[in-house]
């Protein structure tokens, strides 16, 4: 073991509560850019430990128990926090997204006593805490924590449309927060415990329990809700729309997949023991990722309204994900992890330029903007390059994440979920590209299907310079894209290895190389389609729009921003995790 | 062990759940999800119950002496806790919807539709033109 010393452990959860706590106290005090610039640097440090953190923890997880209350015969009373490499490095990928997210919202948010920062810096010791908590009851805590610092941050603007979003959310994810408190109830019933490794012992000794494997589903149900996987997605779609742009960057890029990266360890480190599970995980999580990535692809591509657009991306690439853990294996989590980095920094650039459009062109109407962002290029190119690198353009991290998201599913043989990501990332970046060639280049007159989609009147202010908008933009793009190859093959197995608690077992399975080239050709033909859909022949499009309208309008109704049907999809949702677990 | 506290949880989640699915007043509908959260209040101290057991407060009973379960008790306050925070939040919110709306009815308020997306069509539509481009398509 290495000499770290492990009292450190709590401080990226612990310095972010302190900050915002004294920033609370002394808002009103402080002159007006201060609030930035304590957010800025409190992130840079939460990212900078975390980071110290992870590397000290490739040999094993850093275990620190608070108050000295370490497990004694077996018996675990106290609440530790267990640091494994790939919990450091995600933790640090956080800090370092929140970090370039304060800086985006330099002065957004200067007539709030730095109320924006208070429940921001709460969010991250969250999101901190969730990463690093070993007690199921404290990943519930955190689980919580995180909840309500976002609903107050979705409803900010006040508005209706900010107000509706805010509720369906809030309702839907409280749902989640009470599955998981019951799924919890039930686990400690059957072990007598609430740490993480205690409850694996024991679900490893109990052989087949309906106790245990009705845990894993109203805990994977709730881990779900928050990962925004099918039926469970329809929150998702509204919270991002409503909510300020810079907060929907951290939505996109870190909160969702949190959800997921919390089921990966949930079901690999707690619930790993239960053949039931074991056997029901594969067919759950691929069916159910699979469809979420085919969904959230179509449904993006009949946006018209840029940030539900990218919220429906989302929603596609968090079924990418899903499929991931579902191949349950070092290959799959080891790409899981890497996506998740990869995804959060290209969403998050994207949710950006989406902010810069809103700021400086006072609308992000796919439609009503076509042409108008000639005055500000630079941020056309930079959404280009996002919506290449977001289906699958053979460079940077998240395509090193694609592709060994690929070939753990190619390995296990799982066919069906990798040519539905594979589709997936093509329709999610076929409308980027459209969006960013119509409203950059003034492409494609003819609105189409998209023209029936939902909108919005919605600005932000416009009270800082363009550049320190793009720069933050830029950076997690070139973040994306600069991040040594390297540093990933080498690290990556060893992290996922230590999430899993296993021995490193040499490199990850990569897919074919010609399979992200097949998303990125089939992005353009489907972009390229929607952008000069008036200059095909009428037998090219004319099936296509016969075809298509009906279902369109169909799953357009389906996503009617009523709570009640978001709940009653949610019943949908836990029952067939509740049947696939019985039959397994 | 007696089934009757998570027949009685499993009901009280059911009909939360109807009632929100079918609410048409959003303070019927916070009312609800409370009702959802009692449901864990119920399972949680029916799964920390022991027959026979006192209260786990020692004070004046030797150790050893059979207690209920005291963390299943700790996790429903901290449950009540949660549930506070989040109905102070949602009546705020609805509060912020009457005000604006004029109305409690979950029906009338959509994110991004309803009246609010007519107008912003005709706005951007007088902005761009696109509007002639689409009727004429």
């Amino acid at each position: 073991m290495t000499h770290f010393p492990v009292a450190l452990l709590p401080l990226p959860v612990a310095i972010p509560l302190v900050v915002c706590a004294s920033m609370l106290a002394t808002a009103h005090l402080l002159p007006g850019r201060m609030p930035d610039i304590l957010a800025t640097v409190t992130a840079l440090a939460v990212a900078l430990l975390s980071g110290v953190i992870a590397s000290q923890a490739t040999e094993g997880p850093l275990v620190y128990w608070f108050g000295g209350w370490e497990p004694r015969d077996g018996v675990h009373l106290g609440i530790g926090f267990s640091v494994d490499a790939a919990s450091g490095w995600i933790a640090a990928f956080i800090g370092l997204l929140y970090a370039v997210t304060f800086v985006f919202a330099w002065g957004f948010f200067a007539r709030t006593h730095g109320h924006f920062q208070i429940l921001m810096l709460l969010f991250l010791a969250a999101m901190v805490g969730f990463c690093f908590t070993r007690d199921m009851f404290n990943l519930f805590v955190w689980f919580e924590v995180m909840s309500v610092a976002v609903f107050a941050l979705t409803a900010y603007h006040l508005e209706e449309s900010a107000l509706a979003g805010a509720i369906n959310f809030t309702v839907v994810n409280s749902l989640a927060g009470f599955l998981m408190l019951g799924g919890i109830g039930l686990i400690y019933a059957q072990s007598g415990t609430l740490d993480f490794e205690g409850i694996a012992a024991a679900v490893a000794r109990g052989g087949r329990d309906p106790v245990v494997a009705g845990a894993f589903c109203l805990v994977a149900a709730a881990l779900m809700i928050k990962g925004a996987i099918v039926p469970f997605q329809f929150w998702l779609a509204d919270a991002h729309t409503v909510a300020p742009s810079p907060v929907s960057a951290i939505f996109s890029g870190a909160m969702v997949s949190l959800g997921l990266f919390g089921l990966a360890k949930v079901s690999a480190l707690v619930f790993g023991g239960s053949d039931q599970v074991h056997r029901a995980v594969p067919i759950l999580l691929m069916g159910l990722g699979g469809a979420t990535a085919l969904l959230g692809g179509w449904m993006a591509l009949l946006q018209r309204y840029l940030k539900r657009l990218l919220a429906f991306s989302t929603i596609s690439h968090a079924g990418i994900m899903l499929t991931a853990i579902g191949a349950l294996s070092l290959d799959g989590t080891g790409g899981m992890l890497v996506y998740i980095v990869g995804h959060g920094l290209v969403k998050g650039a994207l949710f950006m330029i989406a902010g810069i459009l809103l700021a400086t062109r006072a609308s992000v109407d796919e439609i009503a903007l076509r042409g108008l962002g000639r005055g500000i290029g630079p941020a056309g190119i930079a959404m280009a390059l996002a919506g290449l690198l977001l289906c699958g353009l053979p460079i940077g991290v998240l395509d090193q994440g694609t592709r060994l998201v690929q070939g753990a599913l190619a390995r296990g043989g799982h066919g069906v979920p990798l040519a539905a990501g594979v589709i997936g990332a093509a329709l999610t970046g076929a409308a980027v590209l459209r969006a960013a060639g119509r409203i950059f280049l003034g492409l494609g007159s003819d609105p189409g299907d998209e023209a029936g989609a939902p909108s919005a009147d919605e600005r932000e202010k416009l009270n800082r310079p363009l550049w320190l908008m793009l720069g933050p933009c830029c950076v997690l793009l070139a973040a994306d894209i600069g991040l040594p190859a390297e540093l990933i093959e080498h690290g990556a197995p060893g992290a996922a290895a230590s999430f899993l608690h296993r021995a490193a077992a040499g490199g990850l399975a990569e897919g074919p190389a010609w399979l992200p080239w097949l998303s990125v050709a089939g992005a353009i033909t489907v972009a390229a389609y929607g952008l000069f859909r008036r200059s095909l022949p009428g037998f090219v499009v004319k099936p296509v729009r016969a075809t298509q309208s009906a279902p369109t309008q169909a799953l357009e109704a389906l996503h009617s921003g009523l709570t009640g049907d978001y709940v009653a999809w949610l019943a949908v949702g836990v029952a067939a995790i509740a049947g696939v677990l019985a039959m397994a | 062990m007696t089934v009757l506290p998570y027949a009685v949880a499993a009901w009280l989640f059911g009909a939360g759940l109807y009632g929100i699915a079918t609410s048409r007043n959003f303070i019927h509908l916070v009312g609800c999800l409370g009702i959802c959260q009692s449901a864990t209040y119920v399972l949680l101290l029916g799964l920390g119950y022991r027959w026979g057991g006192i209260a786990p407060i020692f004070y004046n009973h030797p150790p050893g002496t059979p207690a209920v379960d005291p963390v299943m008790q700790a996790l429903v306050l901290t449950d009540i806790v949660v549930g506070a925070t989040l109905t102070a939040l949602l009546l705020v919110l609805t509060i912020q919807v009457h005000k604006r709306g004029g109305s409690l009815d979950p029906e009338t308020l959509r994110p991004m539709r309803g009246t609010g997306t007519s107008v912003t069509a005709q706005g951007s539509q007088d902005r761009t033109g696109a509007g002639s481009e689409r009727s004429a398509s």
